[in-house]
């Protein structure tokens, strides 16, 4: 174009007649350029070629005839080959992006289940390895003591203590007290028929009050040992809500609740049947229809309390000798687990039916 | 053919390279994808056409993407950058459109 103009500067009349034919060209090119008029959506429907093109076309026919400046071909070709490689490169680009990305959330996810099952797999694969190394150091310290006579005397006290700390499973009798949620009564809405929301105090549900009471009322009632739904009940553990929850040392337990407790049959049954939280309850299961069950048990078997952690006890530097003095030893790791909470039994140590470790 | 070996490298650079979008650059990616196709689709049609132009390729490709991306990226700072995207991407297509019916004409005269 710039070409054309500086040949038809000096001329006015070859510029106009450059410029005609230059239009006609375009309009034979281009139809609808002429007509203004016509729809932007009938060009966007009909033109679909850049018009690029046919100008670049026209521009070469016109100097097809005059000298082309040699390498023209070479030069052109590299650009066309630098534009393909941005293509290809582009087109590349964005389909590796699109993978990446498509999946994202979904890699995500992935990830964090597997994250959990492996810990899951790991926490599962640690605890059974506390079982046993707790065993272990049981059958060791069992061992070591029983080589002298204060170690047999300290072994014994131990055993007690551990008893009274829950940290040994036991056996023996005792009852055991199934406490459930009322059934959820459907409160329907008298005008829409859609069930009704029952206010948490109306509906029935246990809460972690109803099982404190229970159990206190059961230590009261000089049960040495207690276990809800098998998680065994330590002096230093907690029964807490947390939401809808109710958790046990930080285990969360579902109704119906069986609580069961190890003492003598004969005083520990009428003993709770006779407290104030059973009788409460008793009544409130003909009112409410929770279950509030009560029965003999001959052979309860309670696991050992895990979640005791030494808060104070450290362990005995072995700067005496590569094995560890029995006394000393067991008398440094116990002073925590040694004194018994609130609610432990005064009736620890009685009851001779009762508390065999396993 | 320094054509062909030009596309084939460049693909290649991108899958080897293994070019990280930037976050901000993400948005346009799919517009300059398409415009770029309509640029090639343009080009294979002129060039059946007998008019192709290297020169006119390489400016319409350069600056249909760079377009194209204007356009969203006014869109997005308009808050209408996904009608946009829609305008852009129904033109585009219907372009491209155009010229593969042509270039199917041309090869299958059909």
């Amino acid at each position: 174009m710039t070409g054309e103009h500086a040949r038809g500067a000096g001329d006015e009349s070859l510029s106009r007649q450059v410029l005609e034919s230059t239009r006609g060209r375009r309009v034979k090119h281009r139809p609808r350029f002429g007509a203004m008029s016509t729809s932007l959506l009938d060009s966007l429907l009909t033109d679909h070629l850049d018009h690029g093109y046919a100008e670049a076309a026209a521009r070469k026919a016109e100097r097809a005839a005059g000298d082309e400046p040699p390498g023209a071909a070479r030069r052109t070709g590299w650009v066309l080959a630098v534009g393909l490689l941005l293509v290809g490169f582009l087109l590349a680009a964005a389909a590796r992006s699109t993978a990446q990305q498509a999946p994202d959330s979904e890699r995500a996810r992935q990830a964090l289940v597997r994250d959990v099952e492996s810990g899951t797999v790991a926490s599962d694969a640690l605890q059974r390895r506390a079982e046993s190394l707790r065993t272990q150091l049981v059958r060791e310290r069992n061992a070591v003591l029983a080589a002298s006579v204060t170690g047999d005397q300290v072994s014994r006290q131990l055993r007690e203590l551990e008893r009274a700390a829950a940290l040994v499973p036991v056996t023996g009798p005792g009852i055991a007290v199934v406490f459930g949620d009322a059934s959820p009564r459907e409160q329907l809405d008298p005008a829409t028929g859609e069930p009704q929301s029952v206010p948490p105090e109306d509906s029935g549900r246990l809460r972690d009050v109803d099982l404190q009471s229970v159990v206190n009322a059961l230590w009261a009632a000089s049960a040495e040992a207690v276990a809800i739904n098998g998680k065994r009940l330590a002096p230093t553990t907690t029964i807490r809500a947390a939401g809808e929850a109710i958790l046990v040392d930080l285990f969360p337990v579902s109704s119906p609740y069986t609580i069961e407790a190890i003492g003598a049959p004969d005083t520990l049954l009428p003993r709770f049947a006779d407290s104030a939280a059973s009788r409460r309850y008793q009544s409130q299961a003909g009112v409410f229809g929770i279950r509030f069950e009560v029965r003999r048990s001959g052979d309860l078997s309670l696991p050992a309390a895990t979640g005791t952690d030494l808060r104070y006890a450290q362990p005995l530097r072995p700067s005496s000798g590569a094995t560890t003095p029995p006394g000393s030893g067991t008398g440094s790791g116990r002073p925590s687990t040694g004194s018994p909470g609130p609610i432990t039994p005064s009736g620890g140590t009685g009851s001779p039916g009762t508390g065999g470790g396993s | 053919m320094i054509a062909a070996v030009a596309l084939v490298v460049g693909v290649l650079l991108g899958l080897v390279l293994e070019p990280t979008v930037p976050i901000w650059l993400q948005p346009y990616l799919p517009i300059a994808v398409v415009a770029a196709l309509d640029a090639v689709f343009g080009g294979v049609r002129a060039r059946l056409d007998g008019i192709f132009d290297s020169r006119v390729f390489v400016v319409s490709f350069v600056s249909n993407v760079l377009v194209a991306a204007l356009i969203v990226f006014l869109g997005d700072k308009l808050g209408v950058g996904g009608q946009l995207s829609t305008g852009v991407v129904v033109v585009l297509g219907v372009r491209i459109f155009g010229n593969a019916a042509a270039i199917r004409r041309h090869l299958l005269r059909a």
